[in-house]
């Protein structure tokens, strides 16, 4: 897969406060990339400078294979897209295709597709100031591809909808992924983890961990390993007589370090009756707040 | 050119949409309208009133239409500038106060496109508003009063379009570079003060876009002086010229400084 962005030693200082801090990443065509960050990580200082709302104190952002302004190239998503109300939402979208280059009728028609690619085909002549916030959210997402850029920046697209919005925005940004590279900023891990190729965890303006879904996950993967007895009883008498580290709540009892092989073995040794016996591996939460604590 | 199009078809949609193309002018005509009638009515509307002293002749009535208009002018003066500027001293800062300027910016217009589809759409609102407005006042003068040189009129038409061009600029240049509260209170000093110091110690100098309102009521009675008229054009014009290149330097500038 070739390279569409290369981010070397990027900066970002505020007077004597460093919000970004030396930080390196390329992103290759067609994948999808999470940035993970606690609030005030510097998640929105870095899309706001591929965007070319900020510029770096320092470092390169290097885009490949484009020529000219780079922002043509880029869709980009706020976390609170905020609209001239007195639009309707059509005209919002052709302005933006205008403003992107487009001719009028093709501005035109691609708007219309899009507003109902995101659902809002019935709400194309409706202002803007009287849309929701997911309708906004929608709309914002249908502003960010009207001109089917290369890279698509999303900010925390989906953490200010409700379930039902978070399932539609994730949706769409799932069918988005075919066509252009994402990078998008999230807290909400169980998204990232349904639509990640690569992910970039970010501490205090520092890239702390960079790498694939598979990888990050091979890195801190602990294997955890629970078993359910049918009582309390039977789960203590397992505690007592293994020979491997185990830790009892209740029924349950979990083995850090050991192979399901080392754990069946000792469960036949004596006999006892279990509900169940699950292998588990660590959530991308585990190993966020693994990153985030150090 | 297309940016710069589109751009000022969004500021038109502004305009007429939270309906400054409707106010605006109606205030100016209302404004214009306001000082030939009452001129022309003061004597009635005092006896009305009553409080008179016996046989007290106030001259209103031998006001010549040029005169009127003078005055006209001169109070149209001060509610020109304030409106101007109170309607349009945030329009290119609280757009990046309230962040819609963030989705414009991350596309790739140009900076100077942007501000001067905002200079235009207020000096569309602006001009039609001060010459409907001086329209209407020469209309009621010409019937309260008497007939008038329709060459002199555009001649006044003219040169106060100039001042208030200059007034919309300053303004829009204001907002581009500083936050709506410091815009509002620069432009506020850069017309209405520097219009008060033009007042006191004008005498001293003849050249200055703070002279066109005299100059503007100067072609109702005689000739402004050629030289001394011309070069105020042309010094109110470089003016111009220079805080379009400061409002273009200001709108790229505050790019950073929308928080999104």
């Amino acid at each position: 897969m070739s390279q569409l962005l290369q981010v070397s030693a990027l900066q970002k200082n505020y007077g004597q406060h460093e919000v970004i801090k030396n930080i390196s990443f390329e992103l290759k065509k067609g994948t999808a990339t999470a940035l993970i960050g606690t609030n005030g990580a510097g998640k929105t200082t870095i899309l706001s400078m591929l965007a070319g709302l900020l510029k770096p104190t320092s470092g390169q952002i290097q885009h490949e294979g484009i020529v000219g302004d780079p922002r043509a190239a880029i869709g980009f998503l706020p976390q609170y897209p905020q609209f001239n109300t007195w639009l309707t939402a059509s005209e919002f979208l052709i302005m933006a295709a205008q403003l992107n280059g487009l001719p009028a009728k093709v501005a035109k028609d691609e708007s219309e597709k899009l507003l109902q690619f995101v659902g809002l085909k019935d709400a194309a002549n409706k202002k803007i100031g009287t849309f929701s916030g997911g309708m906004k959210q929608r709309l914002g997402l249908a502003q960010a591809i009207i001109h089917k850029p290369k890279l698509l920046l999303l900010d925390e697209p989906v953490s200010a909808l409700d379930p039902a919005g978070r399932l539609d925005m994730m949706h769409l940004m799932k069918s988005l992924q075919k066509e252009m590279t994402i990078l998008y900023s999230t807290h909400i891990l169980n998204d990232a983890e349904q639509m990640t190729d690569q992910l970039l965890f970010l501490k205090d303006g520092h890239l702390v961990e960079q790498g694939s879904l598979q990888d990050v996950k091979a890195k801190y993967e602990h294997h955890q390993i629970v078993v359910e007895f049918k009582e309390k009883v039977e789960a203590a008498r397992f505690v007592e007589s293994s020979t491997l580290s185990a830790e009892q709540q209740g029924a349950v009892v979990t083995l850090q370090i050991a192979t399901m092989q080392q754990v069946i073995q000792e469960l036949a040794k004596g006999d006892f009756a279990i509900r169940k016996v699950e292998q588990q591996s660590a959530s991308l939460e585990e190993i966020f707040m693994k990153v985030a604590n150090g | 050119m297309m940016q710069w199009r589109v751009l000022l078809q969004k500021e038109w949609r502004d305009h007429v949409r939270n309906l400054k193309i409707l106010w605006i002018p109606i205030v100016f005509v209302l404004y214009g309208i306001m000082q030939p009638v009452m001129f022309y009515y003061m004597e009635d509307i005092m006896k009305a009133v009553g409080n008179m002293p016996e046989g007290v002749d106030m001259g209103i009535t031998d006001m010549t239409s040029a005169d009127v208009m003078a005055s006209t002018v001169g109070q149209f003066h001060l509610i020109v500038a304030l409106i101007v500027i109170l309607s349009f001293m945030g329009v290119i800062s609280k757009e990046r106060k309230n962040r819609t300027a963030a989705l414009l910016y991350v596309r790739p217009i140009s900076f100077s496109a942007y501000y001067l589809s905002k200079l235009s759409g207020a000096t569309i609102v602006a001009l039609l508003s001060t010459v409907l407005g001086l329209l209407a006042s020469f209309y009621y003068t010409m019937i309260l009063y008497d007939e008038m040189d329709v060459w002199k009129c555009a001649a006044l038409i003219g040169t106060y379009s100039l001042w208030v061009l200059f007034v919309v600029t300053v303004t829009l240049t204001a907002s581009a570079v500083f936050s709506t509260g410091v815009a509002g209170t620069l432009a506020f000093l850069l017309t209405y003060f520097m219009q008060l110091i033009d007042s006191i110690i004008g005498q001293f100098w003849t050249v200055s876009p703070w002279k066109l309102g005299t100059y503007a009521i100067t072609w109702l009675v005689a000739e402004p002086d050629s030289s001394d008229f011309w070069l105020s054009v042309v010094v109110t014009v470089i003016a111009i010229l220079l805080l379009v290149i400061i409002g273009i330097w200001g709108t790229r500038k505050n790019v950073e400084n929308i928080k999104i």
